[in-house]
């Protein structure tokens, strides 16, 4: 049989007609569709049961409460608690990254020891805390040959670390924070207990250097309690100020920003009083006459203008609208959350007292401190005070023998300690170093032996009364998620090595310790695992004082004419202790990271006294070292003031960290305040070349 | 252009003087849609950031600078410039709720969306998606992970409501009336400031119903005619009057919009 023309036709548009109707050529390209995009380095997605549970975070700079959402037992996202007052629900973006961060390619994964090579060995548990043990047993009871430091300054495995360097005969320090400067100015004004700041009560907050929003206090605690205080649509209950060098998070959301030369905070608050004084104002102290002598002859409006840039009809408008206020506070702070004098937290606490605001409703509070757990351990305020950085630098000096055995938990002192070439070099004297990081860190990465704490995901924690806040707290959590790594929580290694050495804290174990700490404070285990916190409305007794001598000692004006460094502190960079989380690196500005290059920023007319523009490349040089840098054009700093990040520069973790940028960390010069004697850091200039 | 109109219309509403840009919303977003970690977050024509919070400044010198911070999701346009140039159909604004899909297995990259797309909402993956060690063991189960080569977007975190939807049924309610805040994104959950407001506009019970109604409410460039479902509300002038640079009598020429992150 031919094939004639009419065949032809009928069998193309047969073809054509019965192509349209099949499904075939359909799902084929549907299917081709799908699977030319089902690559098998695309991870499969994990299919389970979801589940939510509480957990308090410490992942962040202050403990989070938060929800940690959880498929198959694996924790992929979290959210705020809103049931829990420590931090009112929200959470900042490192605890966002929490679930990110305890799967981090940075993990240490077992016990490790440093080899005579130099290299890392694998060991077990029990052969490091034999070590562990061992170099302990060699310096029981001989004074200096032990450091302890953490970086936890709420929890109470820092109770712990602080119980057994007591009965070690040796000393527990915190790393550096704005809870330091308030210890010790509460206790030079005569009182006991913690400073904190009723903001949620209060009509007015006038924030004098603290970053309340990136990195002063509580800082998700802080975020809410502002957005409370102005409902979205609706009129602003709270007015807030910030006065600082630098328009960071808190000047980008306060109703004002009062530029305020950096390190000039006690003179800002102090010129403050001096318009309070004369408008009557006057508080019940033992040194009231004494305080008002020193403000109005050295704080007049003229010397305060100068030496913070304020002009004195600003200032007297600034402290008429406090005073007209009905629940004003002051809060005083480091731009950076630590390094600022004991004289900043008095003068601003001076204000609040010259408003009759000490212990009222919206005002300032101080707060008693939670029955201890562990007997032997310091007080929260006496080990808050003690001055880790003014230890180092003594070790630096070499005034100050090295430490045959320096334990850190928690903290990474070889990367985020202020004047920092010197500082980690002093910390590497040291005989022994253990480190009890979750993390390859700077400090692990120079330890002799690595003891690796699980993630707070994974172990039991607590969180007692965050500085800042209005009223002592305690919040606690059981683990979400199982172990990921052979790590083990450093209080169960701490108790054992402790049994070894004769040294009785009173606990076996980990979780017993936190219940017992839940008992004396009066909360419910229970109700605190399962999310809420125990809140006490109680405060201190008793009066305070001015400490006007050791303000007049403490507080000195500027001589000016320098380029003075104004470091911030961002959370979405990190904290001192954990590094850049892998989700926040593409949320980081331009304006502070570009590539490798760290930016800083400086306004237009500093640019042009200068001599540089936007993008130049130029090396910062402070008294502890040089970082080399990118300008950034930004109109929000004061003139003659560089603002850098903190948080970059790091040479350990992981490619989400390393290697960007640089530690201005290393340009912070510390000194000594008068008065106190505790290391100070805010008042850092630098030179440009 | 045609508009189809729903009877829900989910509206977020961003009130941008109680943003502080910590980013929070940012690290949530990509947590919740697997967007895998990238080592070098500074190339900005490289990341994906469905959710981007932009740094607004008044265009004015020290001491007179004020600074303001707008996180922007994707607009789920009313008429969205995007649906009509995809030509495969990979991205379309047909489903109860106003939200405009991204179809990731359709999607051929060709990338006309994002070339139509006015608010930049729209994301190219340049690179494989990378989940170093066990990082991958961290991935939600509510959106499906992507690879290279294809444009993807902010959908309201969707898998949301049809948990919340799914929920509505078991409790023998309507899934099209949820009540307010049963659906929520992960940015609004993780924000610390409360900024983000989100709901049905078009029900009364929900709280965004009147606030888009505030007289300080606006939309990003208004004038052109999208339709955005995003709403902004802020007290100050200048932030407002940098939302539309061709609206007349605009004064966009005055300031600076910069991309922060």
């Amino acid at each position: 049989m031919g094939i004639d023309r009419r065949t032809f036709i009928q069998v193309v548009t047969g073809g054509v007609v019965g192509s349209l109707f099949t499904p075939v050529i359909w799902k084929s390209l549907d299917d081709a569709s799908i699977w030319s995009q089902n690559w098998p380095w695309i991870p499969r997605l994990k299919y389970g049961t979801i589940t939510e549970q509480a957990s308090v975070a410490k992942f962040g700079a202050a403990p989070c409460a938060e929800i940690v959402k959880s498929v198959g037992g694996s924790p992929y996202l979290t959210r705020g608690n809103a049931e829990n007052e420590m931090s009112k629900g929200g959470v900042d973006p490192v605890s966002a990254s929490g679930p990110q961060l305890m799967y981090s390619p940075s993990r240490v994964n077992g016990p490790m020891k440093k080899t005579a090579e130099g290299k890392y060995e694998s060991i077990s548990w029990e052969e490091a805390e034999k070590i562990l043990s061992e170099k302990l047993a060699a310096v029981k009871g001989r004074k200096g040959k032990l450091a302890v430091v953490s970086g936890d300054a709420t929890g109470t495995a820092t109770e712990v670390l602080s119980g057994f360097a007591a009965g070690m005969g040796a000393e527990c320090y915190l790393m550096p924070s704005d809870e330091q400067s308030a210890a010790v100015a509460l206790s030079s004004m005569g009182g006991k207990g913690q400073i904190g700041y009723d903001l949620e009560n209060s009509d007015f907050v006038l924030f004098v250097g603290a970053d309340a929003m990136d990195s002063w206090g509580s800082v998700v605690r802080n975020q809410c309690i502002y957005a409370e205080s102005r409902p979205t649509g609706e009129e602003i209950k709270t007015t807030y100020l910030y006065a600082g060098p630098f328009q960071n998070s808190t000047a980008a959301a306060a109703d004002r920003w009062i530029p305020v030369a950096p390190g000039t905070g006690a003179i800002f608050c102090l010129g403050l009083a001096y318009h309070m004084l004369k408008a009557g104002a006057s508080a019940s102290a033992s040194d009231f006459a004494d305080f008002k002598t020193l403000v109005m002859s050295r704080f007049s409006p003229d010397k305060v203008e100068k030496a913070t840039g304020v002009a004195g009809t600003d200032m007297a408008a600034i402290a008429k609208r406090i005073m007209k206020s009905s629940a004003p506070v002051v809060v005083a702070g480091s731009e950076f959350a630590q390094g600022v004098g004991a004289a900043d937290v008095i003068a601003a606490s001076a204000v609040n007292m010259l408003l009759g605001r000490i212990n009222k409703e919206g005002g300032m509070k101080i707060l008693p401190e939670l029955p201890k757990a562990v007997e032997a351990a310091a007080g929260r305020s006496e080990l808050a005070a003690k001055d880790f950085v003014g230890y180092l630098a003594g070790i630096a000096s070499g005034k100050v023998a090295a430490p045959a055995v320096m334990m850190s938990y928690e903290a990474n002192p070889i990367y985020a300690l202020p004047q920092n070439t010197a500082l980690a070099q002093a910390v590497e004297k040291s005989g022994f170093l253990v480190s009890f990081s979750t993390y390859m860190d700077e400090t692990a990465s120079k330890a002799d032996l690595i003891m690796p704490n699980p993630t707070c995901y994974e172990r039991f924690e607590d969180a007692q009364t965050p500085y800042g806040v209005g009223s002592a707290m305690l919040a606690a959590s059981a683990p979400v998620a199982e172990p990921l790594y052979n790590s083990k929580a450093t209080v169960d290694v701490v108790l054992g090595v402790a049994s070894v050495l004769g040294i009785d804290l009173g606990y076996e174990s980990a979780d017993e310790v936190y219940q017992a700490k839940a008992e004396k404070a009066g909360a419910d285990w229970d109700s605190l695992i399962e999310g809420a916190a125990y809140v006490s409305d109680s405060t201190e007794s008793g009066s305070i004082k001015f400490a006007a001598s050791v303000l007049s000692k403490a507080v000195t004006m500027p001589k000016g004419g320098e380029i003075a460094l104004a470091p911030y502190s961002k959370l979405i960079i990190g904290t001192p202790t954990v590094a850049i989380p892998p989700l926040n690196v593409v949320a980081i500005s331009k304006f502070e990271l570009m590539g490798k290059d760290l930016m800083v920023q400086v306004n237009s007319k500093t640019a042009k006294k200068l001599g540089v523009s936007e993008g130049s490349k130029v090396k910062l040089a402070g008294a502890g070292g040089e970082c080399a840098v990118r300008i950034h054009i930004n109109e929000g700093v004061m003139n003659d003031v560089i603002a850098a990040p903190l948080g970059f520069g790091h040479t350990a973790w992981d490619a989400y960290s390393s290697g960007k940028g640089e530690n201005i960390s290393k340009l912070l010069t510390v000194g000594t305040e008068s008065g106190t004697g505790i290391s100070v850091w805010t008042s850092s200039f630098v030179s440009i070349a | 252009m045609q508009q189809m109109e729903f009877d829900t219309k989910w509206t977020m509403v961003v009130d941008v003087d109680k943003c502080t840009g910590c980013g929070a919303c940012m690290v949530s977003c990509q947590a919740e849609n697997n967007i895998a970690p990238m080592e070098d977050g500074s190339n900005k024509l490289k990341t994906l950031t469905w959710m981007l919070v932009y740094e607004l400044n008044n265009g004015k010198e020290f001491p007179n600078r004020e600074v303001a911070y707008l996180p922007r999701p994707c607009m789920q346009c009313g008429h969205p410039a995007c649906v009509p140039v995809c030509p495969v159909v990979a991205t379309t604004k047909d489903e109860e709720g106003g939200i405009v899909s991204q179809i990731y297995p359709r999607c051929i990259g060709c990338r006309y969306c994002m070339a139509a797309c006015p608010y930049h909402a729209r994301y190219f993956g340049w690179l494989d998606p990378v989940w170093p060690g066990g990082m991958d063991k961290a991935l939600s189960p509510s959106t499906s992970t992507r690879p290279r080569g294809v444009v993807e977007k902010c959908n309201f975190c969707h898998s949301r409501l049809l948990d919340a939807r799914q929920r509505a049924r078991a409790e023998g309610m309507d899934p099209n009336k949820l009540p307010d805040g049963w659906y929520q994104p992960a940015c609004l959950e993780s924000c610390p400031t409360g900024a983000i407001s989100f709901g049905d506009a078009k029900n009364p019970e929900h709280k965004v119903h009147e606030l888009i109604k505030n007289p300080n409410a606006f939309r990003i460039l208004e004038s052109i005619g999208m339709d955005p479902q995003v709403y902004y509300i802020s007290r100050r002038d200048w932030v407002r009057e940098q939302s539309d640079n061709v609206a007349p009598g605009s004064h966009a020429e005055n300031h600076a919009a910069e991309g922060k992150h």
